[in-house]
């Protein structure tokens, strides 16, 4: 009998338990949910994404499922970074999972002055920066999507803070190769791949846009082949580690990923279905590993036999 | 109780006729401590299609053996409650609750209940519990015509049972009183009725058209409400309610059931 196969991962300066983590605006500040699932489970949680002020977020309908998908549109609500480092930081300390804060700025100056107040903590094991959030009028995406601005975005908030920094990269515009390498410029340590993908849904009775901002997010399982895609390329082009993300449910999603170039996954829109999902996921990957008698996980990162490309 | 997934066999699908049915399951005994009002998100089918749980208040919950036998009211709309009304007996689906807050059971009665069609659900459950209490109720049954008063000859027995009446509303004109429930309350209520309070389930407009009248009469009055739900717990952020005091809040966690004048209509 061989020994258990290596979970643990290292991505850049960010060590994890291992390569399972939670989609920002998919499990709230974790600690909600300690009692729906075991928070030590996890390699890492990302939290909702935080902003300098609170935000009350977009009105109803915020969500609706489309096939083999969820379209929304929240609009970022969320409590604002001081309440969250003051009330809820404490409280995820008692577990191993690593809590990467998501931050989100309006501003271009939101950002870096989130990044500092974030960085006495030592409860948090690294920040994301989200630059494509498409449920918001201003901010957010606009910076992804402008290589040169999203370089210096990045540049900014290096400056602010020593922690390992994310940058979670947009599906919805312009080259995600130009804008993975200028977060590798600006100082980005890690890619994290994809945010939702801008979609519309209309109920054909009463003619309303099914969400309330009329345009929203999907994610879920129908994204999933966009999403194995844009890590191939950029984990490939841009020499970075890269999260992959985008409707991840089974083992096999996560091996798919993993063989596309993810050091890391983090699992979203399942845990909608199933508030355990992501820890079914380090326990099915385990044994993975056991079955294909791999040592660890690093093992299987960009391992895809790709054909030849002409 | 704290809400858990488990693990429930389907029993029966009761046909009212369809489109409206009853889904009966077996799971855990304690779920027998479901409040009414609270909810459940159900697996409705095996599989990733549809991909999310739907959200169904309980209609009623019995323990049963060394079980608990859940009934879910419901009316198929789309492919989630499709696939439950297709369901057969022994299928096993994931259920997780009981979720949310559900209705405070009042002190005293008299009180009313008002139901829109298959917004019965959570009431057949609260009329159960008032009736183990000793507080009489009316119902008041509203639909566009007698097939959508679901189950009315049950909710007429639970009603006569703890010493009230149900008084049907039809637009049609079908069953009780042509034309709509909130009239049919507000027509008894200038006759002279007096409540203690009033509980409510049914589609946005009639509750909204509640709440004006349910202040007028300053009757204590709670909703539970129906939205969008993407998990159920909390998570995805999903089922915002305009709130009076300026905010959004989660119909999963602050409701469903809220106070009539708590919510922006």
């Amino acid at each position: 009998m061989s020994a258990p196969a290596v979970l643990a991962v290292r991505l850049g300066p960010l060590a994890l338990p291992n390569p399972i983590l939670t989609a920002s605006g998919t499990f709230g500040y974790g600690l909600e949910f300690a009692h729906l699932a075991a928070l030590d489970r996890l390699g890492g949680l990302v939290t909702k994404g935080l902003s300098l002020a609170p935000l009350a977020g977009n009105p109803p309908p915020r969500i609706a499922e489309t096939r083999g998908g969820v379209l929304n549109s929240i609009g970022l609500q969320n409590i604002g970074i001081d309440r969250f480092l003051a009330d809820v930081l404490p409280g995820l300390a008692r577990y191993p999972a690593r809590v990467i804060v998501n931050l989100f700025g309006y501003e271009f100056d939101d950002y870096a002055e989130l990044a500092h107040r974030v960085d006495p903590y030592p409860g948090v094991a690294a920040v994301e920066l989200n630059v494509s959030c498409p449920n918001v009028k201003r901010g957010g995406m606009e910076f992804g999507h402008d290589p040169a601005l999203l370089e210096r975005l990045v540049g900014s908030v290096r400056q602010a803070t020593s922690k390992p920094l994310l940058v979670k990269l947009s599906p919805n515009a312009g080259s995600p190769v130009e804008a993975a390498d200028a977060a590798r410029r600006g100082g980005a340590d890690v890619l994290s791949a994809i945010n939702t993908v801008l979609g519309m849904a209309i109920d054909p009775w009463t003619r309303r846009p099914r969400l309330h901002t009329n345009r929203g997010g999907l994610s879920g399982p129908a994204i999933r082949p966009i999403a194995v895609r844009m890590v191939y390329d950029v984990s490939r082009r841009v020499g970075l580690p890269v999260i992959g993300i985008g409707g991840i449910e089974t083992v096999d999603d996560v091996v798919e990923f993993l063989l596309a170039g993810a050091s890391a996954v983090q699992i979203g829109t399942a845990l909608f279905r199933d508030p355990r999902a992501a820890e079914r996921l380090v326990d099915g990957l385990a044994e993975r590993l056991g079955a294909l008698g791999v040592a660890s996980v690093g093992e299987l990162v960009g391992g895809v036999r790709a054909w030849d490309e002409a | 109780m704290i809400a858990r997934d488990s693990i429930v066999e389907v029993v029966e699908v009761r046909a009212h006729p369809l489109p409206y049915f009853t889904l009966v399951l077996d799971g855990p005994r304690e779920l027998v401590a479901t409040d009414a009002g609270q909810f459940v998100m159900l697996e409705t089918a095996d599989g990733l299609e549809p991909y999310l749980r739907r959200a169904f208040s309980v209609a009623d919950v019995v323990e049963h053996a060394s079980s608990a036998r859940l009934e879910l009211l419901a009316k198929v709309v789309g492919r989630g409650t499709r696939a439950m009304a297709a369901a057969r007996p022994r299928d096993r689906r994931r259920l997780l609750g009981p979720l949310g807050r559900g209705f405070t059971l009042p002190a005293a009665g008299p009180v009313a209940l008002v139901a829109g069609g298959v917004g019965s659900a959570p009431l057949l459950l609260l009329g159960r519990r008032l009736v183990a209490r000793g507080i009489a109720f009316d119902f008041y049954y509203g639909g566009r015509s007698a097939a959508d008063l679901v189950r009315g000859d049950e909710f007429a027995a639970l009603a006569a049972a703890s010493g009230g009446r149900l008084v049907a509303a039809t637009e049609d004109g079908s069953r009780g009183v042509p034309g709509r429930v909130t009239d049919a309350l507000a027509d008894e209520l200038a006759a002279g009725a007096r409540y203690r309070g009033l509980a409510a389930c049914g589609p946005m407009p009639m509750l909204a058209a509640l709440a004006p009248l349910a202040a007028a009469a300053g009757l204590a009055a709670e909703a539970a409400l129906e939205t969008e739900m993407g998990c159920g717990f909390g998570a995805c952020l999903g089922c915002a309610v305009p709130h009076v005091a300026g905010r959004f809040a989660l119909c999963c966690k602050d409701g469903p059931v809220f106070r009539l004048d708590e919510v922006r209509w």
